[in-house]
């Protein structure tokens, strides 16, 4: 089942197309990348999901409910935006207080989320929190009214590598209770938590699907192989109908083949029947970063 | 839901120390106004002595409790008018400006009530500490003038409220329109200008909510006639209503 679905959804901006006929679909239970460059309508679809801009044209179904017509589903979602901002006069433990008042959520929720972003002992005001200390308040305050749905817009972004991994890990350890949509234009951090990824580019969808079959999709049949004589192997491989080419790249050879199974079977067979040893051996697989810029380009 | 809406607004109030500086400075001009009055010919008969200027003769009427109602209400309408402006004037925008806004509204909470809230927010705080002020400023005026004619001071005070209505209702709407705190200004003195410039034209007085302030000085100077002010009080609740209603319907279109 489909927690979020979009139907042909445009947003104008005068004569600009920020988003064009955007048809997409995030499963239930997932975490959900949705990746492109700069300005390719990432935030746009969000704010459109979310009642903050309405659509050109277009609709969108958000669990079970049409955005055009209902609210209601917006009570379901917890929303971060890409540069998170609070009142800044107020401690952590203040603002989620006042929301939990006006979400109708019972005050203890506020200790348990601020506990899970490591914030519990935070006396100071947000004003003086740092970046990365806003980041997971924020998260905090999508956790709050415990919504079945997050959307987070870059939630990564203006991070160091260490606020960064803090942030992933708390992505990842929601996965399963939640669904997460979760926009981004770094390539590893979906690389390393999402299980399914679009990638929009000038408003248009180019591509909706499941990270592992992406890569087997886009798998350029990549073996690294290192024996202890890569001379022979060179010569008995190179005139093979299945591979390409083959490079060296120091004691190893990189093969560019076309058929994995010809590939399997014939590779051991040579190396046993030339008495090589086998040191390494390796099917290469894309990353989402070669996949990204091939599908863009 | 508005009432939560309303309590996370005096939340920021107290935090931000705002609502001090509406209360202290009302309460202020409740307790001076009289105190001025009172003492501003023994002020200047004073000075005139030290000043060395003994055969100038200057002769002034023994004041009254109407020079304390008049010097609370030019108070009213000039030091605390500005305050309430500069303290309302971004509650929209600013919010609209930090983004704080949409985190509400991505949550579902409805526009409509929200900008209500913060209105009437602003109307209960307002009202509230006017009242005191007013209270303040009738108990030292019939301290210190033992007389106060309760239906003139408190018709007055009315007139003010209803004035304040509107300079409330065009605070949302110049909020809601703006994107920050300059551009709500600005917006809110171009319209508060054509409002003043219409005083140049005496026919348009009974439309023109500016006027109530000279009916307030007639009501404490001579006599109170609610029908004189019938028009005026109308055409200014209508203006606030419009005002309200645009301000509301401009942020339900809006796109944050």
């Amino acid at each position: 089942m489909n927690i979020i679905e979009t139907f042909n959804l445009c947003k104008y901006y005068k004569n600009k197309k920020a988003l064009d006929n955007l048809n997409l679909e995030v499963p239930d239970g997932i975490i959900f990348g949705y990746l492109g460059p700069n300005g390719a309508g990432k935030t746009t679809t969000i704010r459109l999901l979310l009642n903050l801009a309405k659509p050109t044209n277009g609709y969108a179904i958000i669990m079970g409910e049409n955005i055009l017509k209902s609210k209601n589903y917006l009570r379901k979602i917890g929303f971060l935006p890409d540069v998170p901002n609070f009142y800044n006069y107020f401690t952590a433990k203040e603002y989620l207080k006042i929301l939990a008042e006006i979400l109708g959520v019972d005050k203890k929720r506020v200790d348990e989320v601020l506990e899970l972003v490591d914030l519990k002992n935070e006396k100071k005001r947000i004003g003086t929190f740092s970046r990365g200390m806003k980041q997971r308040l924020g998260i905090a305050q999508t956790l709050l009214h415990n919504p079945k749905l997050l959307i987070l817009d870059e939630p990564t972004s203006a991070l160091d590598p260490q606020g960064r991994k803090e942030i992933l890990d708390l992505i990842k350890s929601l996965k399963g209770s939640k669904t997460i949509f979760f926009s981004t234009h770094i390539l590893s951090d979906v690389e390393k938590i999402c299980d399914k990824v679009a990638i929009i580019k000038d408003g248009k969808l180019l591509l909706n699907e499941n990270v592992e079959e992406l890569k087997k999709r886009y798998a350029k049949r990549l073996i690294t192989i290192e024996v202890d004589n890569k001379d022979i192997l060179l010569e008995k491989l190179k005139d093979k109908p299945w591979v390409i080419n083959i490079t060296t790249h120091n004691k190893s050879l990189l093969l560019n083949i076309n058929n994995i199974s010809m590939a399997q079977k014939e590779i051991p067979k040579i190396i046993s029947e030339n008495n090589l040893s086998l040191i390494h051996f390796e099917f290469l697989e894309p990353t989402i970063e070669d996949i990204f810029f091939e599908v863009i380009s | 839901m508005i009432w939560k809406l309303m309590k996370k607004e005096l939340k920021e109030f107290l935090k931000t120390g705002k609502i001090y500086v509406l209360l202290f400075s009302l309460l202020f001009f409740g307790i001076s106004s009289p105190i001025i009055a009172k003492f501003t010919p023994e002020i200047i008969e004073s000075l005139v002595k030290n000043q060395e200027m003994q055969g100038l003769i200057i002769q002034l009427p023994p004041p009254t409790w109407k020079d304390a109602f008049m010097q609370f209400f030019k108070n009213l309408n000039q030091i605390v008018f500005l305050i309430i402006v500069l303290l309302f004037i971004g509650s929209i925008s600013e919010e609209k400006n930090k983004n704080t806004a949409s985190i509400f509204i991505a949550l579902g909470i409805d526009r409509k009530k929200w900008i209500l809230s913060k209105f009437l927010f602003q109307i209960i705080i307002t009202y509230t500490f006017l009242l005191i002020s007013f209270i303040a400023c009738t108990y030292y005026t019939y301290f210190l003038f033992s007389k106060f004619p309760i239906q003139n001071s408190l018709s007055a005070m009315l007139l003010y409220f209803i004035y304040i209505f509107f300079i409330l209702s065009l605070i949302i709407f110049s909020s809601s329109l703006g994107n920050n705190f300059i551009q709500s200004a600005g917006i809110f003195l171009g319209i508060f200008i054509i409002f003043n410039l219409l005083s140049i034209f005496p026919n348009m007085d009974p439309y023109n909510p500016m006027s109530l302030s000279s009916l307030q000085n007639e009501w404490i100077l001579k006599s109170v006639i609610w029908k004189d002010a019938l028009k005026n009080i109308t055409f200014t609740l209508i203006y606030s209503f419009i005002l309200l209603i645009s301000g509301i319907i401009s942020f339900e279109r809006q796109e944050l």
